[in-house]
């Protein structure tokens, strides 16, 4: 086809030579320009050069890729995104990988004999940020802020267990509590020591006076936190890091990038179907924690017909297929597990983890038993890209039992207030936190598995006992207290108000430069001794 | 002038206030509420009772709101519910980044689309003119999110010259928040480009097919000349109407590449604010918005009226 309309008489084009020229001025001025200044990238590849080994260097700037902002109002509560936690402050106790407490801001402790105290004995050398010595007043602040329900600490249950303090001089405290509490030790993990002076303007972002090894030097809303390393830090030559910057960077494909370009050198928020492409080329490694991340499971509301029948929720049970949802949603990072309890919890056992594998052919027969040949239902889910993919999976495997589901697509903030007001309907996908330390802490501060009030709506005495027990038993003997771990595992599998699928691992994506990281049981960072080298 | 503006403030301050009226009631229709999202996911119903008290959500809604606009009146945004910070800092520091990029992004149309639009209508060979036109359908095609993935694929990870996200102030680093701003900028602003140049290459051409064209080329007019001097002046006034109008798509636009490189600007802390039923943060710029376009509207109809005396008397 032509084109009808002449075309109108040109003036002369401009020529090549002409063309090359611009291109070539306007290329060295951008040169030329960006020449005479520092690179955003450059800036970020160089931060841990200077070693040549593995050996501990001092200095650096460590860039953390986050995928979601620090939430002042949420210092005291367990997040998504908790790791300033311990880079700005400090606990009292660290647990090992054997859930041993090992000493921190408490050098040691003593039990009472009847369980209804502890005393606990403190550094002396400790001050905080502003130059403002650590005593026994801050854990007493430390206990009773988190008793205060303004603070929505997971927790509270175990602090307000605390009835009474008893100071013997400023390095030495007795917490008198009204039971036996089995989780103590949780506590001391969770808990921040925090400047009293100061904890309202901590909660409001202005202000974060700590103990710990870095200071807080900005924090841009929306951008990030930049921490200064605390030279008067407690533990001797540490940390050795100068600088830590936790950028936020929201979208899964930028966070990629981030990490992949050397923009970042460390990040919790990679999801695991990526990972394998992110390590490939050999300057990037991972590290599964079995912590913090949870579990991905199956909400059933027991008050829903036919659900408040135990032979239908085990059929739901035995009808998923947990193997194929960690390697297709999970990206393999994570296990199938009808249980809660990661393989490092006192209560993970084999026989638990494969109560219900994926059998829908014994799932119909129990339908069947029950009543049943289909069934319709309403599935609801975050409408995150990870929790759509648990969703669509669940969906699927329970559609070839009989079990139609319309998925519900929900905004975390409605999903959350479903969740914590009992407003859930017949079935939900989420993931649940806390199994990761003492049992007994998944059943009073985790909500789904909550004895006295729960999502599913469900209560028994027989749970209740079993928790209680748990819960206020210390001092058992390791058979004892596996028993009685093995009697909240055998509750949990048989009821099914919570049917647990995979149970997923924090997943640490960091330079293969950056040596020393670790996180704990609540997925607070700790850089005490992380460091970056190069030629490593 | 002054009886005029008297006679138009009262309907922009009932606009306003009807505004805020509208503002205030979706967002307390909109399902979930700030002390839960606060509350976190393992809350007691006391926890969640405590946070709705301290923030003045158990108060009925009319002394709710009452208070809102009575803190605004007096110049108090307050403090952000969810996000933290003051809610003026907030909003200042998101529009002052947003602006930053919808700036730069402005500059980089005026650039690549008056590029575009001139190569386009003067180029003597067939082939420039199909490239100008294959680049202008494709920028025009192709949605921001995947422009600016490939961007970053390009020249953040192939060849690592640029940050594939991220921000830095130009009043601490100017240097740094060139780099940072290059990307999501060229990411915006592709698009309004290729509209640009396609609008420019029909304004050039069709003043060149002009007869006073014809006969400044007859007398002898260099044609450098006769473009610069004469055609491109003559196609300039419907493209900066177009540009004013597509100042307001950047604007838009500018939500969807705050996400993908991670730029705080407005749109991050409205997406922000509204997943966390951040109240103060979200109302606040909402109205803001709507103050905007109120005093917008309201100095068009003063400039109106100085331009013709009889709006005046009406």
């Amino acid at each position: 086809m032509t084109d009808p309309s002449p075309r109108p008489s040109l003036p002369d084009a401009p020529t090549r030579r002409t063309t090359l020229r611009a291109a070539g001025g306007g290329a060295a001025l951008l040169g030329l320009g960006l020449a005479g200044c520092r690179s955003a990238v450059s800036d970020s590849k160089s931060a841990g050069a200077g070693g040549t080994s593995d050996a501990p260097r001092r200095g650096g700037t460590l860039d953390i890729a986050i995928n979601a902002d620090f939430t002042p109002a949420l210092l005291f509560t367990q997040t998504g995104q908790s790791l300033q936690n311990r880079l700005v402050f400090n606990t009292l106790t660290r647990y090992d990988d054997s859930l041993r407490p090992q000493p921190e801001l408490a050098t040691s402790w003593t039990y009472a004999k009847d369980g209804r105290s502890i005393t606990l004995r403190l550094r002396d050398d400790v001050t905080y940020h502003d130059g403002r010595k650590f005593t026994a007043d801050d854990v007493v602040f430390a206990v009773r802020n988190l008793q205060n329900p303004l603070r929505a600490a997971q927790l509270r249950a175990t602090a307000l267990a605390v009835s009474g303090f008893e100071k013997r001089g400023d390095h030495e405290l007795v917490l008198k509590l009204k039971h036996p509490v089995a989780n103590l030790f949780d506590l001391f993990e969770f808990m921040i020591i925090t400047d009293p002076d100061s904890v309202e303007q901590a909660v409001t972002g202005k202000k974060l006076n700590g103990t710990g090894p870095f200071k807080l030097a900005k924090w841009s809303p929306g951008t990030g936190l930049s921490l200064t390393r605390n030279a008067d830090y407690w533990q001797p030559g540490r940390p050795y890091l100068d600088r830590v910057e936790l950028r936020v960077v929201a979208q899964a494909e930028a966070l990629l990038s981030s990490l992949r370009t050397g923009q970042s050198q460390l990040s919790y928020d990679v999801p695991g179907k990526t990972l394998a492409s992110l390590t490939s080329d050999g300057t990037l490694r991972t590290k599964e924690y079995a912590v913090g991340g949870g579990a991905a499971y199956l909400g059933v509301n027991t008050t829903v017909k036919p659900l408040d029948d135990p032979t239908v929720r085990h059929a739901l049970a035995w009808a998923v297929d947990r193997e194929r949802l960690v390697k297709q949603t999970l990206g393999g990072y994570g296990f199938a597990s009808a249980a809660p309890w990661p393989k490092s919890s006192p209560a993970y056992t084999e026989a638990n983890r494969t109560h219900y594998t994926y059998d829908p052919g014994k799932a119909r027969e129990l339908l069947k038993s029950a009543g049943h040949s289909r069934l319709d239902l309403p599935l609801l889910h975050v409408n995150t890209p990870g929790e759509t993919a648990n969703a669509e999976s669940v969906q699927y495997d329970l559609k070839q039992i009989g079990v139609h589901t319309t998925l519900e697509p929900t905004d975390p903030a409605v999903s959350q207030k479903k969740l914590i007001s009992q407003g859930m309907p017949a079935l939900w996908v989420q993931g649940h936190g806390f199994a990761q330390v003492q049992p007994s802490t998944l059943a009073v501060s985790a909500y789904p598995f909550n004895e006295a009030k729960n999502t599913s709506k469900y209560r028994s005495e027989e749970y209740t006992a079993i928790v209680r027990k748990a819960w206020t038993g210390t001092g058992l003997s390791g058979s004892a207290s596996r028993a009685l771990y093995q009697e909240i595992s055998d509750v949990l599998l048989d009821a099914a108000f919570v049917i647990d699928l995979a149970v997923r691992g924090r997943v640490e994506t960091a330079s293969t430069k950056l040596h020393g990281v670790t996180i704990n049981k609540f997925a607070y960072l700790n850089l005490d001794n992380a460091y970056l080298a190069s030629g490593s | 002038m002054t009886r005029y503006l008297l006679k138009r403030l009262p309907s922009a301050l009932l606009v306003l206030a009807l505004a805020s009226f509208v503002v205030f009631s979706i967002l307390r229709l909109i399902p979930g509420d700030p002390a839960s999202s606060l509350a976190g996911p393992d809350a007691s119903a006391e926890t969640v009772a405590a946070i709705r008290a301290r923030l003045g959500l158990d108060e009925p809604l009319f002394t709710q709101y009452a208070h809102w606009v009575g803190d605004l009146v007096r110049g108090d945004l307050g403090p952000s519910y969810a996000i933290g910070g003051d809610t003026a800092s907030l909003i200042g520091d998101g529009l002052a980044a947003t602006a930053q990029l919808t700036l730069g992004a402005l500059v980089l149309v005026v650039l690549i689309g008056g590029a575009l639009g001139i190569a386009g209508a003067t180029a003597r060979r067939g082939w420039v003119r199909g490239a100008v036109r294959a680049v202008t359908t494709g920028a025009l095609a192709v949605p921001p999110y995947v422009t600016g993935v490939l961007l970053v694929l390009v020249f953040a990870v192939a060849l690592g010259v640029l940050p594939p996200g991220g921000h830095a102030s130009f009043l601490d680093a100017p240097d740094l928040a060139v780099q940072y701003l290059l990307l999501p900028a060229l990411c915006l602003a592709l698009p309004s480009a290729a509209v640009l140049g396609r609008y420019l290459k029909d304004g050039i051409e069709h003043a060149l097919a002009e007869d006073y064209v014809r006969t400044a080329k007859a007398a002898g007019v260099a044609p450098r000349r006769l473009l610069w001097r004469h055609a491109v002046p003559n196609a300039l006034p419907p493209v900066v109407t177009l540009l004013g109008m597509q100042t307001g798509h950047l604007l838009g636009g500018a939500v969807l590449v705050e996400a993908i490189f991670a730029w705080p600007g407005l749109g991050r802390l409205a997406e922000q604010g509204l997943t966390r039923r951040d109240y103060p943060v979200v109302q606040d710029l909402l109205l803001l918005l709507v103050a905007v376009f109120v005093v917008v509207q309201l100095l068009t109809d003063l400039v109106y009226a100085w331009l013709d005396p009889r709006i005046r008397w009406e």
